[in-house]
């Protein structure tokens, strides 16, 4: 193809990609564009592109061409070529200097890449050569143009090193390279911004062009003068932005602690910011605001341990932090007023963190400096965290309301790490607050300072031991006091003694006092979700507690669940938290409230299960089920004697350990006829099924060997349930039967007969198709895995096909699902350790096992999903471990296939695998390393950065 | 740079799932594949840091910590998670922090 034709070519190429409506054809553009530009004749025709009769998207073609030539293709350019390449670039930069600007940058970009790629063996000295060329008259453009090309020239550069891939070693060596350039480019900056002269786009280019460098570690000490022009430049409001910017990145950099000279002498440029800071606060001008209070975060957040060390200059310091402070509490609501109040709360953590990690001594004397800032730090934070009146908080957008939520959960992160600082007496300064607000008599206090202050006490109380602050007792009555008009402040309130459930633990007196308050809050939706926490957290912690209550509570709960106060997840949470209190009743007693509590909805179950299925009453019966499985999830009696133990509560409030059924199973029982009821209507909905499952297997979990009475029951009804509609959910039940019970000679019959039927059911499953079912199949794998591990007798049974069993294990490897092929291959490698001890299993193996090996290495060869080849590797060991004689030769077998495993691997990388295959017997590690090496080859992806990138 | 420590997990195993079937299918380069997984890195790093203020607190013995290569990593033992309204338990856990001033 002539040079023309292909130009022509790149010509319509692009018309089409940005001009051409139809889709196919930008693509097809794209595609081809993508790839001349990397085609050994890009080095030609980019430069045709970039004439001056061309549209500037063509130009911006041929520019970014080049780069990417550069950048990626270097080595196809000869050396002696270099000094051309260079001399062709500056000319052109010089043309485009007056030009467009997106081909300008595009241009800068490549001479910065030939730069970095010649420097400083080949090209000593780039920087000086490019301002000596920009400052030469010439060319018919005029000076100013220069001057704007030369900076874009010169902040791309170390940008286009921090992004460039290149060797380490050539990278520090470049690094060095640029480090000692800095010499050349900090005068000419300083120069141009100094100039009364410069116009504000030079000025805010040379900005730029600062920002760019600090970023490589210039010593900040170098840069000083510079920074402090930065600070004269703030006023204007054309150059704020990017002055800004370069302050923050010049006192951001890590290296810059080093120079604490430099350090000090910025704290009263920052300081002199204030008046700037005032008056754009006053004005609303958030913009100012921000950008002040980040320049004074960045010197705070980054020095606060240098600036503190200075201690004869501790004044400054601490007007810094005064100063930080006034942003913190900048006037307003976050985040409709102002955005900036929560930039500066990592501020206060470093400097906490600072300040504690002094030896004792020296400790002691900053924290009588800074715990009272930090005191009237906590009624800032406090104060912003005061919701806005009604009306206010009314009109703001969810999203708004959104971030106010976030905002004030930064709040409470912050003031509970502030409490590590200072203690218990954070707690007894709320608390006096709280008493005065409640008590004041002459002026009633908003309900939004009160919630705050609560949720101070709650920030705190959530995750710290509040045991030893002596307030708490004065608080439950000062709770008791709060008028609570409003929701917000009600759900405070709810939270706030959800948050001492375990101090109420240790101060069971106290719970006469809350209780009535969350008893009363359950009754209303609004506080649904707070007030069920709460009681739920009350009677995790406190059931030993709670019996004198429990009726009470038990009568409150049961009329919220027949009002229908609650959602559904409420409704399980409550259920849970009467499993709790249920726990350390009396039996007598468990089974009085259980019927009490149970049987309106066993009534209404019986009701259910006469009516003719429909989708409303099959969400009734899930509602139901579910509330069962709820409480017995938590209803657990065998806890009685050893948590109560471990307390120092008396042991006369646990009942002793009743001899006879566990009243759960009894309850079970008595229930066990209508859940078959229920279920011979349900049985195809798999909803239903594991609505019912999940009750067995929940109260399974909780009783364990106390369900014993119920193993021949349930294995009858799995049984029956499995093989008329077979559902994932009995084999998990299955499952957790085979694991707990299967050991034992009592239980054995029962679970072998199950086991044996839910096999046969799986198997005719698996004749008829089983793509449409990869979770049975799951299931069913872990089920067998799961067997062979706790109980390998299961299969030296006749009536079980270990034959038919391992060839569904070799269509499932091939399942597309991943947690299917997972618990394969667990099966597997629980199968093969077997050969030695059950018959059935080594026959099948020897027979069958070359059938496994090819599915396992059709999977590494491309078949399964890389993130799945720990799991082959596995199996691959367990061959190689238990059934080496038989691999060795398999491994050859079936590698002898041309293009098997893939059409990728030549047969010496197939000879280098089994090899490397065959010797690994001891070290798992490295055989699933060996696998992901080959897979890789397998796939074609070896040697690429993408492969190397992912980190599975 | 983002972290890429999101790479393992669901969303991002599936991701690159996607991205390998792919590359065999000769439909993308491997370097489109990997500016996909550096854009995914970058996107989950600010959803995770700005979007996400669920809290969980926990509580466990200390086995072990180390920092090495500018990440922190402890091991509990016995951890007590509690979120709102649930409390798991488990023996161990494993801790990975990436050091925050490495961030972007």
């Amino acid at each position: 193809m002539s040079d023309g034709t292909e130009r022509h070519r790149q010509d319509t190429g692009l018309h089409q990609l940005y001009y051409d409506p139809n889709i196919e054809n930008k693509n097809l553009a794209q595609k081809w564009l993508m790839q001349a530009q990397v085609s050994p004749q890009a080095w030609q025709f980019c430069w045709a592109l970039l004439s001056p009769d061309k549209v500037p998207e063509i130009q911006y073609f041929g520019a970014s061409a080049l780069h990417t030539k550069i950048s990626r293709y270097w080595s196809d350019i000869p050396s002696d070529q270099y000094e051309t390449l260079k001399t062709q670039l500056f000319s052109q930069i010089a043309c485009f200097s007056s030009g467009s600007k997106m081909v300008l940058t595009r241009l800068c970009v490549a001479l910065a890449s030939l730069a970095l790629n010649t420097m400083p063996e080949v090209w000593p000295g780039a920087v000086p050569e490019m301002v000596r060329v920009f400052q030469e008259e010439g060319g018919g453009v005029d000076g100013r143009a220069r001057c704007l090309a030369l900076l874009e020239l010169l902040t791309v550069l170390p940008e286009e090193f921090q992004t460039s891939r290149m060797p380490q070693y050539r990278k520090g060596q470049v690094r060095g390279a640029l480090g000692r350039e800095w010499g050349s480019v900090c005068p000419l900056l300083q120069q141009l911004l100094r100039q009364g002269d410069s116009p504000g786009a030079v000025k805010s280019r040379v900005l730029r062009c600062l920002s760019s460098w600090v970023l490589l570690d210039v010593p900040l000490s170098e840069s000083e003068g510079l920074v402090e022009d930065c600070f004269t430049a703030l006023p204007d409001p054309e150059l704020f932005d990017t002055a800004v910017e370069a302050i923050v990145n010049a006192i951001s950099q890590p290296d810059s602690q080093r120079y604490v000279n430099t350090l000090l002498k910025l704290v009263p440029q920052v300081l002199s910011l204030q008046e700037q800071l005032r008056e754009a606060v006053q004005n609303g001008d958030m913009e100012t605001s921000h950008g002040i209070c980040r320049i004074a975060v960045a010197l705070g957040e980054n020095h606060s341990r240098a600036l503190l060390e200075q201690v004869e200059h501790w004044q400054g310091f601490l007007a810094l932090v005064n100063m930080i402070m006034f942003c913190t509490g900048i006037p307003g609501h976050y985040p409709v007023n102002e955005t900036t109040s929560s930039l500066t709360l990592t501020f206060w953590y470093t400097l906490q963190d600072d300040i504690m990690s002094f030896d004792c001594e020296r400790q002691a004397v900053y924290l009588q400096v800074y715990r009272p800032v930090y005191f009237q730090l906590v009624d800032v934070l406090l104060h912003k965290a005061q919701f806005p009146s009604d009306q206010e908080y009314a009109s703001w957008s969810s999203d708004e309301k959104e971030q106010f939520r976030i905002y004030r959960v930064d709040i409470s992160d912050t003031l509970m790490y502030v409490y590590e600082m200072l203690g218990a007496e954070l707690l007894s300064n709320l608390y006096e607050k709280l008493g005065r607000i409640l008590t004041n008599t002459e002026q009633a206090s908003s309900w939004q300072h009160t919630e705050a202050l609560l949720y101070g006490f709650q920030s705190i109380a959530e995750t710290i031991d509040v045991n030893y602050s002596d307030v708490i007792p004065g608080l439950i009555g000062l709770l008791l006091r709060i008028n609570i008009n409003n929701v917000q402040l009600a759900d405070t309130v709810m939270f706030t003694i959800g948050a001492l459930a375990e101090w109420l633990a240790d101060h069971p007196v106290m719970l006469s006092s809350v209780l009535p308050l969350v008893l009363q809050a359950l009754g209303n939706p609004d506080l649904s979700i707070s007030s069920v926490s709460t009681l739920k957290k009350i009677c995790r912690e406190c059931k030993y507690d709670l019996p004198p209550y429990a009726s009470n509570i038990v009568a409150v709960s049961r009329e919220v669940l027949s009002k229908q106060i609650h959602k559904t997840s409420q409704c399980m949470w409550l259920m849970q938290a009467l499993g709790f209190l249920l726990s350390a009743l009396h039996v007598e007693e468990i089974l009085r409230n259980l019927h009490s509590l149970i049987t309106p909805y066993i009534q209404q179950l019986e009701k259910l299960a006469d009516e003719t299925p429909n989708p409303s009453n099959k969400l009734a019966i899930i509602h139901i089920l579910g509330l069962l499985s709820n409480l017995f999830t938590t209803l657990d009696i065998s806890k009685q004697e050893d948590e109560s133990g471990e307390s120092t509560a008396p042991p006369v409030k646990t009942a002793p350990l009743p001899p006879g059924p566990n009243p759960v199973v009894v309850v079970l029982q008595q229930v066990f006829a209508l859940i078959q009821t229920v279920l011979s209507k349900w049985l195809n909905d798999s909803q239903v099924v594991e609505a019912v499952c999940a009750i067995f297997e929940k109260s399974v979990k909780t009783l364990l060997h106390d369900f014993a009475p119920m193993v021949s029951q349930l294995s009858e009804m799995l049984g029956q349930m499995y093989s008329t509609i077979p559902q994932a959910s009995a084999l998990d039940l299955t499952r957790q039967m085979v694991h707990i019970f299967a050991r034992e000679t009592d239980h054995f019959p029962p679970i072998k007969a199950l086991f044996d039927l839910v096999t046969s059911v799986t198997l005719s499953i698996f004749q008829q198709g089983p793509r449409d079912h990869p979770d049975i199949v799951d299931s069913f794998m872990q089920l067998q895995a799961q067997a062979l591990k706790r109980k390998p007798d299961l299969f030296l049974s006749e009536s079980l096909d270990v034959k038919a069993v391992f060839h569904c294990g070799l269509l499932s490897l091939k399942f597309p699902e991943a947690p299917t092929v997972k618990s394969t291959c667990l099966f597997f490698t629980e199968l093969l350790p077997r050969c030695s001890d059950v018959p059935p299993v080594a026959r099948v193996v020897q027979e069958n096992g070359k059938l496994l090996l090819q599915a396992v290495l059709e999977a590494i060869g491309g078949g399964s999903s890389r993130s799945l080849m720990e799991q082959f590797a596995e199996v691959l060991f367990s061959l190689n471990k238990h059934c080496f004689p038989l691999l060795t030769v398999w491994l050859k077998e079936a590698l002898q296939a041309q293009g098997f495993p893939s059409t990728r691997v030549t047969t010496e990388q197939k000879d280098t695998f089994t090899q490397q295959i065959l010797r690994e017997r001891v070290n798992k590690r490295r055989m699933k390393d060996i696998v992901k090496e080959f897979t890789l080859v397998c796939r074609g992806l070896h040697g690429t950065e993408y492969a190397a990138e992912y980190c599975l | 740079m983002a972290y890429q420590l999101y790479r393992n997990t669901t969303l991002g195993n599936s991701l690159q799932e996607s991205l390998d079937e792919l590359i065999q299918t000769q439909q993308i380069t491997p370097q489109l594949a990997l500016q996909v997984l550096l854009q995914f890195d970058k996107a989950i790093n600010t959803a995770l840091a700005n979007r996400v203020r669920n809290r969980v607190n926990f509580k466990g013995s200390l086995n072990t910590y180390r920092f090495c290569d500018n990440v922190w990593t402890f091991v509990l033992n016995d951890v007590e998670f509690r979120e709102v309204t649930d409390l798991v338990k488990v023996d161990k856990v494993k801790i990975v922090l990436p050091h925050s001033s490495t961030t972007e």
